[in-house]
């Protein structure tokens, strides 16, 4: 598994782990994100069983395990956090933190000793030493209780299943031409996500925020431009439909 | 390494299932009972020679009901200390990867409390595995020896059916019947769940 710096300052830095080459086939790639601080790390959307160990073993090339104090998961799926129950026993002082609504499920994938702290529907802050991040409303995309995490000081939105794009292991980490990389995501985003009104809303909240990097839990990253090109896409897609060619029998 | 230790905790779940087949079997057994108490009632003296088997049955009942349940119930407590043992030794690989995956790493040892934790847990499992293996071992054991009187029990019924009297006899020789079947089946899902276990001993 490879990691990528994407942010770094006197208070935090930002890594990016992913493009996995040893995973299985058969399972989805994922990235995953962590926000360092001096004493206190939050990993983002984990990951799955599968991505444990490798998981593990690139998150402690970097930081003491014990420092990983918080963990997220913007939303239920397995490829998000299923390998919960592991992290479990890996850092049972550690705090979850992910949507209300989906507690009782998620704790389904083994949950003993992490702690689980309920993000509600409007979202809410975490601060970590010097470092404040926003849990960014984004239900309905796709997950029905769902979130994004913002830093303003960074500048990153990480956004979960929003601008993800499937690809293979060895795809770039950045979006270069964003008008190739359409193709790569416009089936995912509008078979995964249901709702065209919370897709707006969505937009014209993230269109307040000042935004640097757009990163997705699969694919390539969006920077500068290409975030401010991704909100105009987005919000000019129609979301919720099924391929004609299914639907018409 | 056979496909039923491979998925140990599976086979666990396998003896709770069959086991809670005999609890139900059993309770048919104590339905027998009753049934076989009315019939040597209403034969009145001929049937004298029978009465006192009913009571034998009736115990033979209440006594499989009760252990059956005593036993899927260490089954159920086995195969969740079973389920907790796998994802014990999940992480323990886990950690075993990790562990060559990251050797060179400067935080490596900030797993060491947590893997030392992990290994007293599976310790833990694995003693609590073995005591249960062993009392469900012994309890089917029990069982098994009490389910032989039923054949006594049916011989002697079938005997004492034949002098009740033609209007009886084929009622009393039905209820010897049930009770030889009711514990034939039991006795099977007990020898199934006792074939099952001592493998699961060698695990």
């Amino acid at each position: 598994m490879k990691t990528h710096k994407l942010f770094e300052s006197n208070s935090h830095t930002w890594l990016m782990f992913g493009r996995d080459d040893e995973k299985p086939n058969e399972i989805i790639d994922t990235n995953q994100y962590i926000v360092i601080s001096n004493k206190n790390a939050l990993l983002m959307d984990p990951g799955g069983i599968e991505l444990f160990s490798a998981m593990l073993s690139a998150v402690i090339k970097q930081l003491p395990a014990e420092k990983i104090t918080h963990l997220f998961a913007s939303h239920q799926d397995p490829d998000i956090i299923s390998s919960l129950g592991l992290w479990d026993q890996a850092l049972p002082s550690a705090t979850l933190h992910s949507p209300w609504i989906w507690e009782s499920f998620i704790k389904h994938f083994g949950m003993n000793h992490i702690s689980y702290a309920a993000i509600p529907d409007e979202g809410s802050s975490l601060k970590i030493d010097q470092v404040t991040l926003d849990f960014i409303p984004a239900h309905y995309l796709h997950s029905s209780g769902n979130f994004n995490v913002y830093d303003s000081d960074a500048k990153i939105l990480m956004s979960g299943d929003i601008g993800a794009a499937l690809e293979s292991v060895d795809a770039p980490l950045f979006v270069e031409d964003f008008d190739e990389h359409i193709c790569k995501m416009k089936m995912f985003h509008q078979r995964w996500m249901p709702s065209n009104e919370a897709k707006n809303d969505w937009v014209n909240r993230v269109r307040k925020l000042d935004v640097e990097m757009m990163c997705p839990q699969h694919g390539r990253i969006f920077k500068g431009d290409n975030v401010k090109r991704f909100l105009d896409w987005f919000e000019a897609l129609e979301v919720g439909v099924i391929a004609k060619s299914t639907t018409e029998a | 390494m056979s496909d039923l230790s491979h998925n140990y905790f599976v086979s666990v779940a396998e003896i709770a299932a069959k086991l809670d087949q005999a609890t139900h079997i059993a309770q048919q057994l104590s339905l027998t009972a009753s049934n076989a108490r009315a019939v040597a009632l209403r034969a009145g003296e001929r049937a004298a020679g029978f009465r006192p088997l009913t009571d034998f049955i009736d115990r033979l009942a209440e006594i499989t009901i009760k252990s059956s349940r005593n036993i899927n119930k260490l089954a159920a407590a086995l195969s969740q200390t079973s389920a907790d043992k796998e994802r014990a030794d999940s992480a323990i690989s886990h950690f075993n990867v990790v562990f060559v995956k990251a050797k060179d790493s400067a935080y490596i040892h900030s797993l060491d409390e947590v893997f030392s934790r992990c290994q007293r847990k599976q310790q833990q499992l694995n003693q609590s595995y073995k005591r249960q293996i062993f009392r469900l071992s012994d309890e089917l054991a029990m069982l098994s020896s009490e389910l032989r009187n039923a054949v006594i029990l049916a011989t002697l019924s079938r005997v004492e059916a034949s002098q009740a009297g033609v209007q009886y006899q084929d009622a009393l020789i039905n209820v010897a019947d049930n009770v030889e079947g009711a514990a034939s089946k039991i006795k099977d899902h007990i020898h199934y769940s006792q074939q099952m276990v001592s493998i699961l001993e060698e695990y």
